[in-house]
């Protein structure tokens, strides 16, 4: 068996020793104590035999469905794009991919039947990918798949998968927070699918995965540790693994050196920026979001949006509960380093908002302060005088101690007597 | 004369020495804070991590010292008098300001001619300290909830997730050093306004003469010139005596 396996990786232009590096690093994105690449390499062995009698249970591939929904395709992209057999594309051979509207090669009746079946044969054992924003408006409208409103409230074909998988992975931001779709004004109602099965009662685990395009070696890592333990990563709060986003982008960053020696690029196309001088003057959002890129890398590890030379857009830095805290509304304008503040329908930076109270401010305490001396209050104008008693004393007549009569003359007499003596 | 008598009683050694350490730590926290907000001068970012880091500490540690020593130390409830009550009371409401929000309001505004008779924080004031106090220790915690050192301990992160976000987060850290600002700016102002007399006790503990208070009548009972008429007349025996032997 583990020959047909080699002589399969092989056939695919994939050496025995790049499938273990591979597996390797693998085990460590997993970062479980105790799981090492070979148990990686093992389970895929076992799990992902195409074309034999092996896999878990007699040549039972996992079975996942890949519900594209309001995307760019960028994930399957993101996904898919290897012009030759790579790890990635060999994990997705390996699982059964029952469903995938850009990557099945079945289209139309044959494959809407076979998304059908897999939730009839496995209820409660496939893995649901979705790729996407959910489109909610016009009573799920927005968005129709063979002809049917697919992300309808209350009732929808995508509320069925949701419902009878084992577990929902969101692969990229618009499925974790409806990202570019449900930025303001957000047409088309779009949210992420954890919000989407809060909002009509369906509790399957999710496993929040954001950046944009989803990272193919965290989708990968997920979904191995999946078929490997038949355990999901240990979440945050967001449902986010807290082994791929419990770090700032900022920590890990390549350029961190420059930031703290205060090298920055103020503007693209200058010197600096051909120094590769760190870009938190650009408004990288590095410091507020927490994600793996700087050290997974993308493009199998070529690059990634730092070290080409772009800031950090915060891509993973939505909150998937709320639609209006997706990534752009909460990081726009990009290039600034605070998102703009909402006041009603006006967008404006934190900083000219305070900086005009402030002035404000001033102009009023300098007014005030001519006020004062005009009122003869200020030092050089002899001070204030005191109220002889208290307002609210005198209207009721209240006294107080044993000198109940007590007026001002007692310290009108006291100033009179000693004011010869002067100020000291 | 108008002024009232300010003696050492009214802003005690430690108190003096806690209202330094938050001007001066405030001063750089904000500075640092808007070099790290964006960075206006090259090269000194990491200085201005690590100061403000060790500044937010400070001002956090000396904030809750200063309300451990409240319960310690005794100070006087108004100017002009000598006498002391242990410090927290005069962070409650007291006797002497009852009733009087009203008159500070308008005396501010002008509506009111004269001073109000108050304790020695009148109630527009010892409810921005109050508050200020408050809001030293939440800029404090949402500072620990940006430091990467931090950010994860659930005390903190729990908070960061309740908000939104740590974009969020930091435009409230960012939005509050205005508040300190503006709250610096009114309190500075409000310090000055009334002569130097106050800021040369707060600062270097130099008591000034004027008018005295009496906790039993509520009201001013008199003058106080720090024995500056007698040492007057000592003098003027002197040049007296110097003038004869000429």
């Amino acid at each position: 068996m583990k020959d047909s396996f080699i002589e399969s990786l092989e056939s695919r232009g994939l050496t025995r020793r790049a499938f273990l590096a591979f597996c390797g690093s693998i085990a460590a994105a997993i970062g479980i104590e105790g799981v090492t690449g070979i148990d990686v390499a093992e389970a895929i062995e076992e799990n992902a035999l195409i074309g034999t009698n092996g896999g878990r249970g007699e040549g039972k591939l996992a079975p996942v469905v890949w519900m594209e929904l309001g995307s760019c395709t960028g994930c399957t992209e993101s996904f898919a794009q290897a012009d030759d057999p790579d790890p990635a594309t060999l994990i997705l051979e390996y699982i059964a991919l029952n469903y995938s509207e850009t990557l099945s090669a079945a289209a139309g009746y044959s494959l809407e039947e076979s998304r059908e079946q897999t939730i009839k044969a496995f209820p409660g054992k496939y893995v649901l990918v979705v790729e996407g924003a959910v489109m909610t408006r016009w009573n799920g409208d927005a968005l129709r798949i063979a002809g049917e409103a697919t992300c309808a409230p209350g009732e929808s074909p995508l509320l069925d998968v949701c419902k009878n998988a084992a577990a929902v992975i969101a692969a990229g931001s618009c499925a974790v927070d409806g990202g570019f779709c449900a930025a303001e004004p957000n047409p088309g109602g779009a949210c992420g699918i954890q919000k989407y099965m809060a909002d009509n009662g369906v509790n399957t685990p999710v496993v929040n995965l954001p950046t944009c395009p989803c990272n193919p070696a965290t989708l990968v890592a997920v979904i191995v540790q999946y078929l490997l333990l038949g355990t999901l990563p240990q979440l945050n709060e967001y449902n986010m693994p807290e082994v791929y986003y419990g770090e700032t982008i900022h920590d890990n960053c390549q350029r961190r050196g420059h930031f703290e020696n205060g090298e920055f690029v103020y503007e693209f196309g200058s010197e600096e920026e051909a120094k590769g001088y760190c870009l938190y003057a650009m408004g990288c959002k590095g410091p507020q979001t927490k994600a793996n890129c700087g050290t997974i890398r993308w493009n199998r590890r070529v690059s990634w949006c730092v070290d080409a030379g772009a800031p950090c857009i915060g891509c993973a830095s939505g909150d998937p509960r709320v639609t209006q805290r997706n990534w752009i509304d909460f990081n726009a304008p990009f290039l600034n380093r605070m998102k703009d503040i909402h006041i009603g329908s006006l967008r404006v930076q934190p900083t000219p908002v305070a900086l005009t109270i402030t002035g404000v401010l001033a102009a009023a305490l300098i007014v005030h302060g001519i006020g004062m001396k005009a009122a003869g209050r200020t030092e050089g104008a002899g001070g204030p005088d005191w109220e002889p008693v208290r307002e609210y004393d005198k209207k009721h007549g209240i006294t107080h101690g044993s000198a109940a009569a007590a007026t001002s003359e007692p310290a009108e007499k006291a100033a009179a007597e000693v004011s010869e003596g002067g100020e000291q | 004369m108008a002024e009232i008598a300010h003696y050492k009683e009214m802003h005690p050694l430690a108190f003096r020495i806690t209202h330094w350490v938050n001007l001066v730590a405030m001063i750089l926290l904000i500075l640092s804070g808007i070099e790290i907000h964006y960075p206006v001068l090259g090269g000194v970012m990491g200085l201005a991590r690590g100061l403000h880091i060790f500044c937010g500490i400070v001002l956090v540690v000396n904030c809750i010292a200063r309300i451990v020593l409240a319960f310690v130390i005794k100070s006087s409830p108004m100017g002009g008098t000598r006498e002391t009550v242990t410090d927290f009371w005069n962070w409650l409401p007291q006797k002497y300001n009852r009733h009087q929000l009203g008159a500070w309001i308008k005396y501010y505004l002008f509506i009111k001619k004269d001073h109000p008779l108050s304790a020695k924080l009148g109630v527009p004031q010892k409810l921005s300290y109050l508050l200020i106090g408050i809001l030293i220790l939440f800029m404090g915690y949402t500072g620990f909830c940006l430091w990467d050192v931090t950010m994860n301990v659930p005390f903190f992160a729990g908070f960061t997730f309740a908000v939104g976000g740590l974009m969020k987060l930091r435009i409230i850290h960012y939005f509050m050093m205005y508040i300190f600002i503006w709250f610096t700016m009114i309190h500075g102002y409000l310090a000055l306004i009334d002569g130097m007399a106050l800021p040369r006790l707060m600062f270097f503990g130099k008591e000034t003469g004027g008018l005295t208070y009496s906790l039993e009548t509520w009201n001013i009972d008199g003058y106080d010139d720090l024995g500056a008429a007698e040492k007057i007349e000592i003098v003027n025996k002197e040049d007296e005596q110097a003038a004869a032997t000429a």
